[in-house]
């Protein structure tokens, strides 16, 4: 049979050179199946990750061990249940936290976070637990550096300003789901590292490098596309196939 | 009189390229054929071309006026070859190795192991070594005629020269999957060098044979290519053999193409160097500045370009001296270059064969950690003011490795992993109403280009065929070729079923019992064009023989009839069909259509295709490329991509970061699969 190829991409008669050049790179599936079952694993998406490993033939790789816990922690920090999830964390390993100073703050803001946050949930609530757990907790901690204190104030100045509709930037960053995502990859992260695995999901390293390469590309001038789209959003903005295979 | 307008193309011409400047258009012929094929005054040169020794000359530095020199070594320069490609030329200098020779010497200097290039390099280099595999097998039986071949090869592909054609490289249309590979230097030429100057043990070492210099002369000699800028950095060592009677005016560093010969580096335009008697730096003019101590006998001296900062540096034992030039200008050729002044004076390359004295692997990981942790410090938000898709990076990634799975059909890991996010963002906004991003929209398309891929996947081309037109109706009249591969696929299908029965309805039968057969059930249908109407009826009637030899079993029979006839009336379909797609195809001029047409006719010749050399037709493997394209195509026809977006962003990130390594930038130390696919 001939092997020729349907030249799909002919609908667009004038492409951009550089288009070719992306088009003639022929990543493997293998590669990219590794870094999906990389991503699935570090990142905590067991069922996912056993599901993979078979409909694609792959293998689990070896820190899937870890994973069950790793869920646990993450599901409890997202939940705002921070309490559960240091210990957690100490039960694989207390060095974890005891060697990273700046993570176990930023877990034990988190935690101030919701004491402040279900402390104000109505005006004649008690606001003391919230003072007790950072006077006792968080302040020694912010006096041996100075960007914790910074944090620490911050964070306490939404004693004042809560409830409020409307919070200024800064503030309204704190009570964002995103901050209790961010920690918990951080914790995911600092445990894979004490295990001795790679920290971070190769599949993150991957989309920083291609965004670091098209920033430096442009910077120096390269001739490019003014876009680069990964076909995620289809003409009108919209999301394209995204969970689509949810409900089959 | 050594001009030098030579280049990667001169190079890639190779040894074999000696006649390419002369008038004669004919091949350089070896030994005693030379005169066949050329005039007289060519003659002395095509023979010294070609004796056994030319392997391991490398003709770079002659006129391009085709003056030829009468210095021994000058040759007509080669042709322009502005890549190189030139298959056997190449070889020929590369490596210093002719097809004929012995294999092909390749190394990797430690610090560019696991580099791109460095990979790009080796595949090259496989690949010739497959190449010189072949043309021995070709050639074993004829050795007189190997040099004739390999030198024609070239002359052929040659073309006018002209002069200037390093900018032309420089210039070059941008990086193709098949742009030639920019070689390393391996040794210092044979011709790029001052006469007097012997390049000797193999092209390592460089030793001043002539007399004293005057004291703005000197004798030096450049390396076989240049310094390639798409190493990020390039690093090579000499150590002082010999220092001479009473001096050690050495200069070590490099030189454009065109610098002469006859001037110690660093004191002509384009060159720079570090020189032994005063340890100065000099770049491009005769008054150096200090730079570092002296050096003389057995001392070894490193020299560097760091490409992406556009700085050069030397070493000294294995002694860092720090930066000594700076603002280089990068899209200029640099190459190796040492010269000297006094008889006896001999320097020993190093351009990675051996470990180097200086750490030039700690240097390089340097650098190379140093834009990894500017990648790490690469925000998503960057994205956010282009309004183009998620915002996040967590989001992003979930969107990618979601779209990926239900793209490339993993359908259960999809929903797994689905159904992991939501948990997650539930536990995340302990509320289940506000899960946005995530809302699980049951995709009816997705479903659909399912069941397409799967019922080609079984062979069922009608229901691929009837799901398609009816959901994309577009398709497949805009794909004219989709769909003339479907229906092919078709009647192999039709065959292979045939094929099956006949099987079943044909066990392997002992001839003994065989020759029972005789039974009225011939298959009279209608003469036509198709000569293979013989082979179906000599088939038929072998299995109509091994109905009777089942007697003993009426229900066998019975079932065997049953097949019989279904079998009759498949073949007699599948002839029908096969007219069909002949009169529907056959006034197609496409010649890829001709031949898939004939390919796929000629099946039927056979009385079991499947142990024909058609066989491969036949395998259920030849299902995916079809369904793959379909899908493709329907993909494509309903506005998506027909790539992952996850592919797309592999693709997307080789590609950019070749852009930044080819000039040299922080993309030649980044090798994307190694360092992030791995």
């Amino acid at each position: 049979m001939s092997s020729s190829t349907v030249s799909v991409s002919a609908a667009t008669p004038t492409q951009h050179p550089f288009q070719r050049k992306i088009d003639e790179v022929k990543p493997s599936k293998a590669d990219i199946n590794f870094v999906v079952m990389d991503y699935l694993i570090s990142e905590g998406y067991p069922r996912a990750a056993h599901k993979f490993a078979k409909e694609a033939n792959i293998q689990l790789p070896v820190q899937e061990d870890s994973i069950q816990s790793r869920v646990e922690i993450r599901r409890a920090i997202h939940a705002g249940d921070i309490d559960t999830a240091i210990n957690k964390i100490n039960d694989i390993n207390p060095q974890i936290l005891d060697t990273d100073p700046a993570l176990h703050f930023a877990l034990l803001r988190l935690q101030l976070i919701e004491l402040i946050r279900s402390c104000t949930s109505s005006a004649q609530s008690d606001i003391t637990p919230a003072l007790t757990f950072a006077s006792s907790q968080l302040a020694p901690r912010a006096a041996t550096n100075p960007a914790f204190l910074k944090d620490l104030e911050l964070t306490m100045s939404l004693l004042i300003f809560l409830p409020a509709e409307t919070l200024q930037p800064q503030l309204a960053d704190l009570l964002n789901p995103s901050l209790r995502r961010e920690v918990a990859s951080r914790v995911n992260e600092a445990i894979l590292t004490n295990m001795g695995a790679r920290g971070e999901a190769r599949l993150r390293s991957l989309v920083r490098l291609r965004l670091w390469a098209e920033q430096k590309a442009r910077e120096t001038g390269k001739d490019l596309p003014p876009e680069l789209p990964l076909g995620l959003l289809d003409t009108d903005g919209n999301p394209v196939e995204g969970e689509d295979a949810m409900e089959s | 009189m050594f001009r030098r307008s030579s280049s990667y193309a001169a190079v890639a011409a190779g040894n074999a390229s000696g006649g390419g400047q002369s008038q004669s258009p004919g091949p350089a012929r070896s030994g005693a054929f030379s005169h066949l094929a050329h005039g007289g005054s060519n003659l002395g040169i095509q023979s010294n071309l070609s004796s056994p020794n030319h392997t391991r000359h490398h003709p770079r530095s002659l006129d391009a006026d085709g003056h030829h020199n009468s210095m021994s070594t000058s040759w007509g320069r080669g042709g322009q070859l502005p890549s190189y490609s030139g298959q056997f030329g190449y070889l020929n200098s590369y490596g210093g190795v002719a097809p004929d020779g012995p294999p092909l010497s390749f190394f990797v200097p430690s610090y560019l192991r696991g580099s791109k290039h460095a990979e790009k390099l080796e595949e090259l280099h496989r690949s010739r070594m497959a190449a010189q595999r072949e043309y021995r097998s070709n050639h074993s039986s004829n050795a007189g005629s190997l040099s004739t071949s390999s030198s024609s090869v070239n002359l052929h592909k040659m073309v006018p020269s002209h002069r200037g054609m390093t900018h032309d490289v420089i210039e070059r249309a941008p990086v193709f999957a098949d742009e030639p590979v920019a070689p390393w230097p391996t040794r210092w030429s044979d011709v790029d060098k001052y006469a007097q100057l012997d390049v000797e043990d193999g092209g390592r070492q460089a030793k001043y044979a002539g007399t004293q210099k005057a004291h703005d002369e000197a004798a030096s000699v450049r390396a076989d290519y240049p310094m390639p800028r798409q190493c990020g950095i390039y690093y090579y060592e000499v150590t002082v053999v010999s220092k001479g009677k009473d001096g050690r005016m050495i200069g070590v560093g490099f030189s454009g193409p065109k610098v002469p010969l006859t001037r110690i580096p660093g004191w002509e335009p384009e060159s720079y160097a570090y020189h032994g008697d005063d340890g100065q730096s000099f770049s491009n003019t005769t008054s150096g500045k200090p730079y570092g101590p002296k050096f003389g006998t057995l001392d070894v001296i490193g020299c560097g370009i760091n490409f992406r900062t556009g700085t050069a540096f030397f070493t000294k034992n294995g002694v860092f001296l720090g930066t000594a030039f700076r603002d280089l200008k990068t899209d200029r050729l640099y190459y190796p270059t040492v010269g000297m002044k006094k008889p006896g004076e001999t320097l020993r390359a190093n351009f990675g064969q051996e470990p180097f004295s200086f750490d030039i692997d700690a240097m390089v990981q340097a650098e190379k950690a140093v834009i990894l942790a500017e990648i790490d410090r690469t925000k998503l938000s960057a994205r956010a003011d282009r309004d183009k898709g998620p915002t996040d990076e967590s989001i992003l990634i979930h969107d990618l490795v979601g779209q990926y799975l239900a793209h490339d059909g993993y359908v259960e890991t999809a929903r797994a992993f689905a159904e992991e996010v939501i948990e997650e963002a539930r536990a995340l906004t302990g509320n289940d109403g506000e899960l946005g991003y995530i809302e699980a929209a049951e995709d009816l398309d997705a479903i659909n280009r399912q069941k397409i891929r799967a019922a080609i996947l079984d062979g069922d081309i009608d229901k691929a065929l009837k799901h398609t037109n009816a959901y994309y109706p577009s398709v497949l009249r805009d794909n004219e070729n989709i769909y003339f591969k479907l229906r092919c696929r078709k009647f192999i299908e039709m065959i292979r079923r045939c094929n099956e029965l006949n099987a079943q309805c044909h066990p392997p039968t002992p001839p003994s019992k065989r020759s029972i057969a005789s039974n009225g059930f011939r298959n009279s249908a209608a003469t036509d064009d198709y000569d293979f109407e013989m082979e179906l009826d000599e088939q038929l009637g072998v299995h109509n023989g091994t109905a009777q030899w089942g007697t003993d079993n009426m229900d066998t029979e019975d079932e065997l009839e049953n097949k019989e006839s279904k079998l009759q009336n498949l073949t007699d379909e599948t002839i029908k069909y096969g007219m069909e797609l002949k009169s529907e195809f056959a006034s197609d001029p496409r010649r890829e259509v001709k031949r898939a047409l004939e390919d796929t006719f000629a099946l039927i010749a056979y009385e079991n295709a499947s142990q024909s050399t058609l066989a491969p037709l036949l395998e259920t493997s030849g299902r995916l490329p079809v369904a793959e394209e379909l899908n493709s195509a329907i993909l494509v026809s309903i506005g998506k991509s027909s790539t992952a977006a996850l592919e797309r962003l592999c693709q997307q990130t080789e590609a950019l970061v070749a852009e930044l390594a080819d000039d040299g930038g922080p993309g030649a130390f980044i090798n994307v699969r190694r360092d992030f696919l791995q």
